[in-house]
């Protein structure tokens, strides 16, 4: 695995200086015609046959997040990438703590709650569905499946589409699916224009991968292929991060973020997606996330509130008092959500400091009266009372 | 293909991919571990899966193991694993106990070792309660099984007693089957004894 993965870095850094003459000095590249829906009696048609029953399913999902306007706006976003294809393409939010978006043949997009909650604005999302987008319309997953020989070969491929089941052995599933140098170099350049076309910065889209590279390398697995679909299928290195700021100044300079419509439209959903991650219990990693988004939006209190949490649950030495800043620092911005004043009062209650547990406490009853575990709370705060 | 079905071919793999034995337990007085005892008031059946539980750990069900299942934890001691992680389950993190632990972080070790395939949980209720006289806690949750998106609904107690964790764990799907049996889980609860 490690030698494949050197082997495509390499790969991926000749390619790199390949690019130096870029396609876009040469032929613009055209989006191409829409697809009409393939003969069910061929392989194409029988694969699209199979990823609507899929869609179907996906759509009644326990796991499928039903917001009419996140969708929409979601989905306006992929229509301003995918320009004619727009009526083709179809995307389903799925809650879902990791991060990841893939595209099946028949135009049924997957875009994850993990990579939601990662990016910072339209632009890095817009990066992820125009590079997606760009497989979808260069028809590279029909490509892999005609590689793809064997049955059992085929149904691992499906289940990479599918509802994102299993996913413990999916990511090991997605990174024998990975695209090719080449199609992963076509989808970058591509996802690009589509990217500019649309009016978005195209210098975000390195952003996102060296991003996910920093948290990546807070992680005790130092595989990233291991530890993400998205990874596992798009192979990440420092040198595609490279090529793509290459990719973007050969583009038109600027372009929008709209990272305040991105922020409005999100932030509904913002803490259970905080939640799911501080759930995930990969806590080096949520300390790296958190710690950018909070310096990055200095007035959210929420990002506070989590990586105060990740420090109480992760307690190692000192981590009790980073965790008592972030949740006074929150406090402090405002709006904090009312799991601020309890996590206070756990770290208080374990310093044996009983007056200022009590006092968290008994806010956090305040402003969550009702919570699952307001008993527990109570029983809390009678002893610190007594 | 239905749940009841999906159950069945859960239930085959697990028979013919791991080292798998049932044992009845019947009705009456059982010891679990050196300190843990409980009074049933009808049968059960004990998996012994390979590899599933520790040394302090049993797993009992009514139903089959893709259905429901009762977990009886007795003396676990301080480092060890709630449920060691397999090698195929992407989250390979061990759950480990710590006599510190305050209730809602062994909360969490439940909670992180019943999601590691994804599935998402929701804490429900968390409150005092005494567990085999020893004072303790109770917590109930919802969690939507990612393999077939099942709801499924859990109880438990636990109480730490000596620096070793006692609990007992028991879910099973919303529909038919956690209302079938909770009344018997929640009599052997109520019976526990840690001496």
């Amino acid at each position: 695995m490690k030698r494949r993965y050197f082997l495509r870095s390499g790969s991926a850094l000749a390619a790199s200086l390949l690019l130096t003459r870029s396609a876009f000095a040469n032929t613009p590249w055209k989006i191409p015609e829409r697809m009409s829906k393939p003969d069910i009696t061929s392989d194409e048609g029988g694969l699209w046959a199979m990823m609507d029953r899929e869609e179907t399913r996906l759509r009644r999902s326990p796991f499928a997040l039903r917001d009419a306007a996140l969708q929409a706006y979601i989905q306006d976003i992929a229509c301003k990438l995918a320009g004619n294809h727009c009526a083709d393409v179809r995307v389903h939010l799925v809650r879902n703590r990791y991060f990841n978006a893939n595209m099946a043949p028949n135009g049924m997009m997957q875009v994850w709650s993990g990579l939601m909650l990662r990016v910072e604005n339209e632009a890095q999302f817009s990066a992820i569905l125009g590079h997606e987008l760009a497989h979808y319309m260069e028809r590279h997953t029909v490509n892999r499946l005609r590689d793809a020989k064997s049955k059992a070969a085929f149904g691992q491929f499906l289940s990479i589409f599918g509802l994102p089941g299993l996913i413990g052995a999916l990511s090991v599933v997605a990174s024998s699916f990975s695209f090719s140098r080449d199609q992963e170099r076509q989808a970058d350049e591509f996802g690009l224009t589509l990217m500019s076309q649309a009016g978005y910065d195209p210098a975000e889209a390195a952003k996102v991968w060296a991003n996910l590279i920093e948290e990546s390398n807070a992680s005790t697995e130092r595989d990233p292929s291991k530890n993400s679909m998205l990874f596992a299928t798009h192979p990440a290195s420092v040198e595609r991060k490279d090529t793509l700021i290459q990719l973007a100044n050969q583009l038109p300079a600027g372009g929008q973020l709209n990272e305040q419509e991105w922020r409005k439209q999100t932030k509904p959903f913002l803490h259970g997606w905080l939640e799911d991650e501080i759930k995930r219990g990969c806590h080096e990693e949520s300390v790296v996330l958190l710690s950018r988004l909070s310096a990055r939006f200095p007035t959210e209190a929420e990002y506070l509130w989590a990586r105060g949490d990740i420090f109480r649950l992760r307690n190692l030495p000192g981590d009790a008092d980073k965790a008592i800043a972030d949740f006074q620092a929150a406090i402090t911005i405002g709006r904090e959500p009312a799991e601020t004043h309890r996590g206070l009062g756990i770290v208080f209650r374990g310093q044996n400091q009983q007056k200022l547990a009590s006092a968290s406490f008994s806010r956090y009853l305040e402003l969550a009266p009702d919570a699952s575990d307001a008993l527990m709370v109570r029983n809390y705060l009678e002893e610190s009372n007594s | 293909m239905s749940i009841f079905k999906k159950c069945i071919v859960l239930s085959a793999i697990l028979l013919t991919t791991a080292c798998v034995t049932t044992t009845k337990i019947d009705a009456g007085p059982r010891n679990i571990g050196e300190r843990l005892q409980l009074n049933l008031s009808g049968a059960w059946n004990q998996i012994n899966v390979s590899g599933m539980n520790g040394p302090h750990a049993e797993t009992w069900t009514m139903e089959g193991l893709a259905i429901d299942k009762l977990d009886i934890y007795s003396g676990l001691n301080e480092n060890e694993t709630i449920h060691p992680g397999s090698d195929a389950a992407r989250d390979k993190k061990n759950y480990v106990f710590k006599a510190s632990l305050q209730p809602e972080q062994i909360v969490a070790l439940f909670e992180g070792s019943l999601t590691r395939d994804g599935s998402t949980f929701k804490l429900l209720k968390l409150q005092p309660t005494l567990f085999g006289g020893v004072k303790g806690f109770h917590f109930e949750y919802a969690v939507t099984r990612k393999i077939d998106n099942v709801e499924i609904l859990g109880t438990a107690n636990v109480a730490i007693s000596r620096n070793q964790l006692y609990a007992m764990v028991y879910q099973a799907p919303k529909l038919v089957f956690y209302s079938r049996h909770i009344e018997r889980v929640n009599q052997i609860m109520q019976s526990a004894r840690i001496s």
